[in-house]
């Protein structure tokens, strides 16, 4: 056996900073949303204290439980889960719905997000058979393919609740793993093909794309309707110069910027705390990112690197991912902020997430400085 | 487990790469929305946020030269609300809400309903609520604790003087600004002030932020105008308007001007009918209106207000042109006196003028009594129109014209009013067409137009613009701007007009005189009758243009009554005495000395005051009355010794000299009454003398014959009564 270290200090930290600085915007950004929908103005922080609570049991067990005990059951156990609860979802009645979508299961009062669980599942399987695998990834049909297919039927599920962004971003990670994990370039080459089809068929056949497309191009065509939410965050952002209001003293968090405490938390952070606290909040980001990617190097084994691959492109995809939507970077669509955005199963596998790369940290084969 | 190996670890070196380019673009793409283009988005931002409330300013006052407030702001409030607020009250529902402001401001409750359910974040329900209203609704929100209706201070307009001011003023509409083309309208921008607002950010759905972030911007308020307008002389002229449209069944309207020969200052403009500033869309009581029952009169109705535009609304004074007829003869007269053409002994004559293009010659227009020879000056009192045309003549088209474009009777006047008429002229006159506008037909002006000529006629010789506004003050009354009178242009020299004033005070004064009823003893009138046909059968404008003092001008007057179907429709026996009236009531108000003539001094000197002769024996009383020139009557027994126990007329009355006092030397049940004769056609001594003889006595008014008597022929009243009769000469007049 390996002999265990302490984890990665640095990581640690800036996962904790993330989650207090997340928790104190939480609280800024949702009180006034709160005391409309409920009439108590802790309505969400204290759910997201709650969370926070089980994110850091769960970060703390997870950063002692050794990765290597995560085996073939397990993952083809979180898999299954996963696909079934995606399906679950889709069903009436037990699924419940939100904005058009079909996204979560309400169990014992709270939401349970399956698409969450599923991330985690699919950087575990993907992770956990590429690192078994004895030849190199030669050849598309052969070798590739039962990681696509995999990621096919996850991906159809999460379309079929219109959950667009989870559907990009596990796209994403598996493109991440699979790349890492040393697929070849063409072969990339070769998937770009039908995903650009299916982009194109996407925004030519159908009305989804339509409006975020045009919202995106001129957010002000429409400013009462699709570049409703593009303008009043462009305007907290805008609001915020470079010291910002000040910590609570957000206007555009007053019902103007819809989901001030989820997906568009983040210019409300623009605006109380400036390009100052954007800055930071971005450098913070890029921490996790390079402790991430340098756990990943120092792995002890191919299956460590690519769970801290997976792992650190899952919360660098969204979190970039989601900053670039709010900036109307590219076109909208709904990506919470790992560790600021209101929500407890993202929060609590968020946390369990970066635990596991902890736990991986502690197996690092170099000397920490 | 074999660990990684140098493939994989550059493979996440790119990775690394990738997300860390991806951070720094990410962080350059926010300091571009911060800092570049922050500006204008934290602008964008503030006004949405500040989606604030009006606080209206308060609306400047109207002021007569004197003063006195002809149109003031009093207080009001304006009731709007905030539908996500309302929507949120707990002790109502919003129907309840709507039901209860319904009831309070009488509007219907699926109105209110429509309104404080809009999806918006300020929708006002009602303004110009009075201030009863206000406190009731106050009340009725804190006892059931409503949320979302805001009461702000407004101003409502108030107009002291009714009808009075009309058309000089307009009315102000729901947001206070100013319409129909009056004072209100015209001065709005100097009015109206600057509105403030009540700063509180709020939320997407309208609530306001909880903070002390209201801030208040207080609202700057108007400038009052100070007008030329005297009140008292526009209400001399209004009354004696009333009384001209009344006595002579006038039905087409009536107009009366007044005006400051020396400064162009308006100092009366009155367009009858006319209607109350207060109450602008009422059914107005005081027109006919066939086939429109006041029962279905809808207030504001696209009908009624179009009603409403073409009758009572409609300022006469400038918005109506006619055919000034003979009163326009002082301007044809005055550029011959001018241009040398004639003067006032110039020989002329009535006898019938050919001009080409007209089939019939020109006639005096009292063909069947031809005057024969006369002096121009005789011409002008007997507004005798060949001779007219034959100074036109003189004076060939292109003088005659550039005469009257000269004198303004072919331009608007520029007064600060909206909706001035524009004079209606042939586009290239013809001989035919100067040889009638000599004598004021066939082309229209209207009052205002004509009026002012007589400024440059009689103030020797300087076109006044005429002007309504004198000044501009602020709220502590200070002048802010002060308006300068505006001379146009000279027409004529001073000697011309010193012989036009001359001649057109003999218009008045002289026996042969066509303007003789606009006398008034002590008053020196001069002026020009006229009587104006229209397009339509029968129907005549009946005016008279005056001025006084006819040796130092201090008013020109000018009457013009539209479609008369009294007695007469000549202007010198119905706009003429009105005319004459308004300048004794004005001058005698503007305290202007009476120059009285001797024949004056002698009629006045006819007028006694009746002494109190009651508790007095009858020798006693005789005595007394015979002191003062008076007769009397001795009702019931009784000796000299007897004591008057009563008395006709009453002590102090004033009466003509050899007026009958009636003594009773009993209490009378009953007055002794006799029947009133009839007095028509007579002359003076004859009515006295019919009136006297029976114990009646007599108040006279004019000259001339008897015109009208205040009570009807066979009417029974008390012995004694002092009856109003009415002279005019009908003889010489037009």
């Amino acid at each position: 056996m390996k002999s265990k270290k302490p984890f990665d200090f640095l990581l640690f930290m800036t996962v904790l900073i993330l989650l207090s600085l997340g928790l104190i915007m939480l609280f800024s950004a949702s009180a006034p949303l709160a005391e409309k929908e409920s009439g108590n103005i802790y309505y969400y922080i204290n759910r997201q204290l709650i969370f926070a609570a089980i994110g850091m049991i769960s970060m703390l067990l997870a950063a002692n439980y050794d990765y290597h005990k995560i085996g073939r059951k397990t993952v083809w156990a979180m898999l299954i889960v996963s696909v079934v609860l995606l399906v679950l979802v889709l069903i009436p009645g037990i699924g419940s719905q939100a904005n058009d979508s079909w996204r979560w299961i309400v169990i014992a009062g709270f939401r349970f997000q399956p698409s969450e669980l599923a991330k985690l599942a699919l950087i575990l399987f993907l992770s956990f058979n590429l690192s078994r695998r004895r030849r190199p990834l030669e050849t598309f049909f052969g070798d590739l393919m039962p990681y696509l297919f995999v990621l096919g039927v996850i991906s159809v599920l999460l379309l079929l609740e219109t959950h667009l962004s989870a559907t990009i971003i596990m796209i994403a990670i598996t493109m991440i793993i699979l790349f890492v994990a040393g697929a070849k370039i063409r072969h990339f080459a070769v998937l770009t093909v039908p995903v650009l089809l299916t982009i194109v068929a996407v925004i030519s056949f159908t009305d989804y794309m339509t409006p975020r497309i045009n919202s995106w191009l001129d957010p002000w065509s429409d400013p009462r309707g699709s570049g409703y939410q593009t303008i009043q965050a462009l305007y907290a952002i805008g609001s915020g110069g470079l010291f910002g209001r000040g910590l609570g003293q957000s206007m555009q968090k007053f019902l103007y910027v819809p989901e001030p405490h989820n997906d568009y938390i983040f210019p409300i952070l623009a605006e109380e705390l400036g390009f100052v606290g954007v800055l930071a909040v971005m450098l913070l980001f890029l921490i996790f990112i390079w402790r991430g990617i340098k756990i990943a190097v120092h792995a002890p084994d191919v299956y460590g690197c690519l769970i801290a691959t997976g792992i650190t492109a899952l919360i660098a995809v969204q979190s970039l991912f989601n900053v670039a939507v709010v900036t109307n970077s590219v076109p909208p669509t709904g990506v919470s902020l790992p560790f600021f955005s209101s929500g407890g199963t993202a929060l609590i596998l968020f946390m369990t997430e970066a635990g596991i790369l902890l736990n991986i940290s502690r197996y690092s084969r170099y000397e920490r400085i | 487990m074999a660990a990684p190996g140098m493939a994989t670890k550059k493979r996440l070196i790119v990775l690394l790469s990738v997300f860390t380019i991806s951070v720094f673009a990410l962080i350059g793409r926010l300091a571009h929305i911060q800092f570049v283009q922050g500006y204008e988005l934290q602008k964008k931002a503030f006004a949405q946020q500040n989606t604030g409330r009006v606080i209206s300013p308060i609306r400047g006052t109207i002021y007569d030269r004197n003063g006195k407030k002809l149109a003031i702001s009093v207080q009001a409030a304006t009731i709007s609300c905030n539908p996500n607020e309302i929507a949120m009250n707990k002790k109502l529902t919003v129907r309840e809400v709507a039901e209860g402001l319904a009831q309070f401001l009488s509007m219907e409750e699926d109105e209110v309903y429509s309104i404080i359910t809009k999806k918006v974040n300020s929708a006002i329900i009602k303004r110009k609520v009075d201030r009863d209203t206000e406190i009731q609704i106050r009340t009725w929100m804190s006892e059931n604790s409503i949320r979302g209706i805001n009461i702000d201070e407004d101003a409502k307009r108030y107009y002291p003087g009714g009808n009075l001011m009309s058309h000089i003023l307009g009315f102000t509409g729901d947001d206070n600004q100013g319409l129909m083309g009056g004072i209100e309208e015209v001065m709005d921008k100097y009015l109206r002030g600057v509105p403030g607002k009540i700063l509180s950010e709020v939320d997407a759905r309208g609530s306001a932020v909880p903070s002390e972030r209201e801030k208040r911007i207080d609202a700057q308020d108007g400038l009052n105008v100070v007008l030329t307008i005297d009140e008292t002389i526009q209400y001399l002229v209004s009354k004696s308007l009333d009384k001209a449209i009344a006595d002579n069944k006038v039905e087409g309207g009536a107009v009366g001007i007044v005006i400051d020969p020396n400064t162009g200052d308006v100092l009366a403009m009155v367009s009858k009918p006319d209607y109350d500033l207060n109450t602008p869309f009422a059914y107005p009581g005081n027109i006919e209106l066939e086939g429109m029952d006041p029962e279905e009169w809808i207030e504001r109705s696209r009908e009624t207000v179009n009603i409403l535009s073409k009758t009572v609304w409609r300022n006469k004074a400038v918005s109506d042109t006619y055919e000034p007829g003979s009163t326009f003869k002082s301007i044809t007269a005055s550029a011959g006196i001018e241009e040398g053409v004639v003067t006032a002994d110039t020989i002329t004559d009535d006898f019938p003028i050919k001009v080409a293009g007209w089939p019939k010659p020109i006639n005096c227009w009292r063909v069947g009594r031809p005057h024969g020879t006369e002096t121009f000056r005789e011409a002008i009192y007997r507004s005798c129109n060949p001779a007219f045309v034959k100074v036109a003549q003189s004076l060939g088209i292109d003088r005659f014209y550039s005469y009257l474009r000269a004198f303004g009777t072919m331009d608007k006047t520029g007064i600060e009013l909206k909706g001035e008429a524009k004079p209606q002229f042939q586009e290239k006159p013809k001989e035919i067409d100067m040889a009638v506008a000599s004598f004021g037909q066939r082309f229209t002006i209207t009052p205002l137009q004509l009026a002012t000529a007589y400024t440059a006629v009689v103030n020797g010789g300087k076109l006044m613009k005429p002007r309504l506004v004198k000044e501009l003050t602020d709220s502590e009354g200070n002048v802010v701007t002060r308006f300068e009178p505006e001379v146009v242009r000279t027409v004529i020299s001073k000697q011309t007009s010193d012989i036009m004033k001359d001649i057109l005070e003999g218009v008045v004064a002289d026996p042969r005189g066509t303007g003789s009823n606009a006398y008034v003893r002590g008053y020196r009138v001069g002026g020009k009758t006229g009587t104006s046909e229209t397009t339509r059968e029968g129907v005549y404008i009946a005016s008279f243009c005056g001025f006084a003092p006819a040796n130092d001008p201090k008013v020109v007057v000018l009457v013009a009554l539209f479609d008369p179907r009294g007695e007469s429709h000549m202007g010198g026996v119905i706009a003429a005495p009105v005319v004459g009236k308004i300048i004794e009531d004005t001058l005698n108000y503007m305290q202007v000395e009476r120059q009285y003539t001797e024949e004056d001094l002698k009629s006045l000197a006819e007028m006694v005051l009746v002494p109190d002769i009651k508790k007095k024996t009858v020798e006693e009383a005789v005595k007394e009355l015979r002191a003062v020139g008076l007769k009397f009557d001795i009702e019931g027994e009784g000796n000299t010794d007897s004591i008057v126990m009563e008395q006709m007329p009453k002590p102090n009355a004033a009466v003509p000299e050899d007026s009958v006092v009636i003594l009773y030397t009993y209490r009378p049940d009953e007055p002794k009454t006799v029947s009133m004769p009839d007095l028509s056609g007579k002359t003076l001594s004859e009515a006295i003398y019919a009136m006297n003889r029976i114990g009646l006595n007599i108040k006279v008014s004019g000259r001339g014959t008897v015109f009208r008597q205040q009570h009807g022929p066979g009417t029974m009243i008390e012995k004694g009564t002092v009856v109003e009769v009415e002279f005019r000469n009908l003889d010489n007049v037009e």
